[in-house]
């Protein structure tokens, strides 16, 4: 198996990366990684892109800028340099940008180099871009937006007026993709309101539908993003390896790309502690060293390559270091993944009963019934 | 022949297919269960492996006799009682609780409570054309359907479990089917996956609840004790039981 991998390894080594197809460029995007891939082609990549530079305009509506910390975190090539190899601009980003919003007696000031209000204002004008949504968007209250303000611009606003003129737009992280942390069940979340791009949750359409908009959408849910699944999907989307304007078979059914999110396997299946599983280690509490399900690992419902793809550069990844998998690129996180240290199967489902409880209740009556209608029936016959 | 002399013959209630069949039901469900417990809770009793493997040999096993050769007895005693009129007639009356099946359980339950004195015959043997008017318990005609529904629906999430992207023929069946739990998954704030594992597990619970009802409760009685010992062993009915109605009726309507 192993070997098997290798061999198909070295066959994405020395490919022609213009001129492959589609699946092909996939399987060497997957089997490589972002941090392979963009080192071995680059040279290729610069010169495919060299004449044609892409903007990228990346939002932060309610969110904790953890995806953009991943992707700065990203290494070999980093953050830089993976947008100089793709010939990225990023013209709009909020917690990196030098501009601020400049306002003197509630005008705005100053030009597109100084004033980021300004500047957004020009290149939502322009267009021509793919636009990066990472967090979610706040609707309420009653669906003013007014929960999630950014100067004295809501965050839907800012989004409508940029989506309209999106090339395409990729949903960043769960919270921009279905919500994620900000959704979590509490007494505000109806008054908040927030939405995904274009699903909140398990319910599809989102904020795009909320607006009437209809652009291509890509979702990369994760809490946060791994670098390599934006780098690697802005990469295929700029070489024409995903056509924006026909998804369907890229993509699976919540809008994750299948290369990254497989449909046809699950977390569990390339755990590292899967060897503890399949031998019934299954740990009761923390540190024991085997298998994480019983103290709530939901990595057997879960579809992400995280355990193949790695973290911190490859090295590791929440399992592999005793933290069980809380399903995060997932549309149920974290409601449907909570609590996060219970297996799903002895949570609470019906007034926060859980299922074992509610089948001992239901089996130990049936044994009590059996035992005295069995008196009750051998008194009879006396 | 006087009354309580026919009353007295013995009459064959299970043929040699239906006593072999409900025993390899009974086999097939207990290993299921115990397995699927094993896989779950991780019990140190036999190896993962071990269980897996036998859970996967009594698939076939529940499958072939729960939608092959139950529907194959069902269809050829009613096909004996009359064609396809038969066939309907026999479901019918074997299988689906009805109002006189209500008016028994009714009677049942008020005598184990003391407030009637006869308990009411369930099995109901027509002497004129030789077959069986109805046969079962009415309790266990309501678990009987509701446990065909459970065994579709453990088979399907079973599918999921057993393999994400299991197709048949090219066809993505699991794919098919983990959409589908999808549908229903946010009532209770899963995903497909989750939901198709989680009602596995709850299906495996009411079998065993089944079990216990079913063993236990209808057949732990002495009227009806040698039931047991007739669907096992020897299939035998003994027309002067308590519970047995024996009528004379040229056809049923």
């Amino acid at each position: 198996m192993a070997s098997e991998k290798l061999n198909m390894i070295e066959q994405f080594k020395n490919l022609d990366i213009l001129k492959v197809d589609r699946r092909t460029f996939l399987k060497a995007v997957a089997a490589l990684g972002a941090t392979s891939f963009v080192s071995i082609y680059g040279n290729q990549l610069v010169k495919a892109l060299e004449f044609s530079e892409t903007k990228v305009l990346w939002l932060h509506g309610a969110e904790c800028t953890g995806c953009s910390v991943s992707a700065l975190n990203a290494t070999a090539p980093d953050f830089v340099d993976a947008l100089s190899a793709l010939n990225i601009s990023l013209v709009f980003h909020e917690t990196l940008l030098a501009q601020q919003g400049i306002f003197v007696d509630g005008k705005l000031v100053g030009t597109s180099d100084l004033n980021a209000e300004i500047l957004l204002e020009e290149l939502a004008e322009e267009g021509g871009y793919i636009l990066v949504v990472e967090g979610s968007i706040g609707n309420g209250p009653d669906g003013t937006g007014k929960i999630n303000m950014i100067g004295n611009h809501t965050f839907k606003d800012i989004f409508a007026k940029t989506a309209k003129k999106a090339d395409a737009i990729i949903a960043l992280g769960t919270c921009a993709t279905y919500g994620g942390i900000t959704i979590t069940d509490c007494a505000t979340r109806k008054y908040c309101d927030f939405m995904g791009v274009n699903q909140t949750e398990n319910k599809k359409g989102g904020m795009m539908q909320v607006l009437g908009l209809n652009k291509p959408v890509i979702n990369l849910p994760g809490c946060p993003i791994h670098p390599d699944w934006f780098f690697l999907t802005v990469a295929a989307v700029l070489l024409g390896k995903i056509d924006v304007s026909d998804l369907k078979g890229v993509l699976d059914s919540i809008g994750r790309p299948k290369v990254f999110y497989p449909p046809n396997a699950t977390l569990h299946d390339n755990c590292p502690r899967r060897g503890f599983y399949d031998r019934g280690v299954l740990d009761k509490r923390f540190a024991e060293g085997g298998c994480l399900w019983k103290i709530g690992c939901k990595a057997p419902y879960v579809h992400s390559d995280c355990a193949l793809r790695k973290w911190n550069n490859g090295t590791s990844m929440c399992m592999q270091v005793g933290g069980p998998c809380i399903a995060c690129v997932e549309p149920i996180f974290p409601n449907g993944a909570m609590p996060f240290y219970v297996e799903t199967e002895s949570a609470g489902v019906l007034f926060g009963v859980n299922l074992g409880t509610i089948s001992a209740l239901a089996v130990g009556a049936a044994v009590v019934a059996a035992g005295v209608h069995a008196v009750r029936r051998i008194n009879k016959e006396k | 022949m006087s009354s309580n002399a026919q009353k007295t013959k013995t009459v064959e209630r299970y043929n040699w297919l239906e006593r072999w069949t409900h025993t390899f039901h009974a086999i097939a469900m207990l290993v299921l269960i115990f397995t699927g417990l094993v896989i779950y809770f991780g019990w140190d009793i036999m190896t993962f492996h071990n269980a897996r493997l036998l859970h996967m040999i009594m698939v076939p096993v529940l499958i072939l006799t729960n939608w092959c050769l139950v529907p194959y007895g069902i269809l050829s005693h009613g096909w004996q009682e009359g064609g396809i009129k038969g066939i309907v007639r026999h479901f019918y009356y074997s299988y689906i609780f009805n109002m006189e099946d209500f008016r028994r359980l009714k009677g049942m339950i008020l005598n184990f409570f003391g407030k009637q004195e006869k308990y009411p015959a369930f099995t109901v043997y027509n002497q004129a054309t030789g077959h069986y008017k109805t046969k079962l318990h009415p309790m266990f005609k309501i678990f009987i359907v509701v446990e065909g529904m459970c065994i579709f629906l453990i088979f399907i999430t079973g599918i999921v479990l057993y393999k994400v992207d299991w197709a048949f023929f090219g066809l993505p069946i699991a794919y098919w089917l983990t959409t589908i739990f999808g549908w229903f998954s946010p009532i209770l704030n899963m995903n497909g996956l989750q939901f198709a594992r989680w009602l596995h597990l709850a299906l495996t619970y009411f079998f065993i609840f089944e079990l216990i009802c079913h063993a236990f409760i209808l057949e732990f009685d002495s009227k009806v004790f040698k039931y047991w010992k007739s669907i096992f062993i020897d299939g035998k009915e003994y027309l002067d039981s308590p519970v047995v109605e024996v009528i004379n009726e040229e056809e049923h309507h």
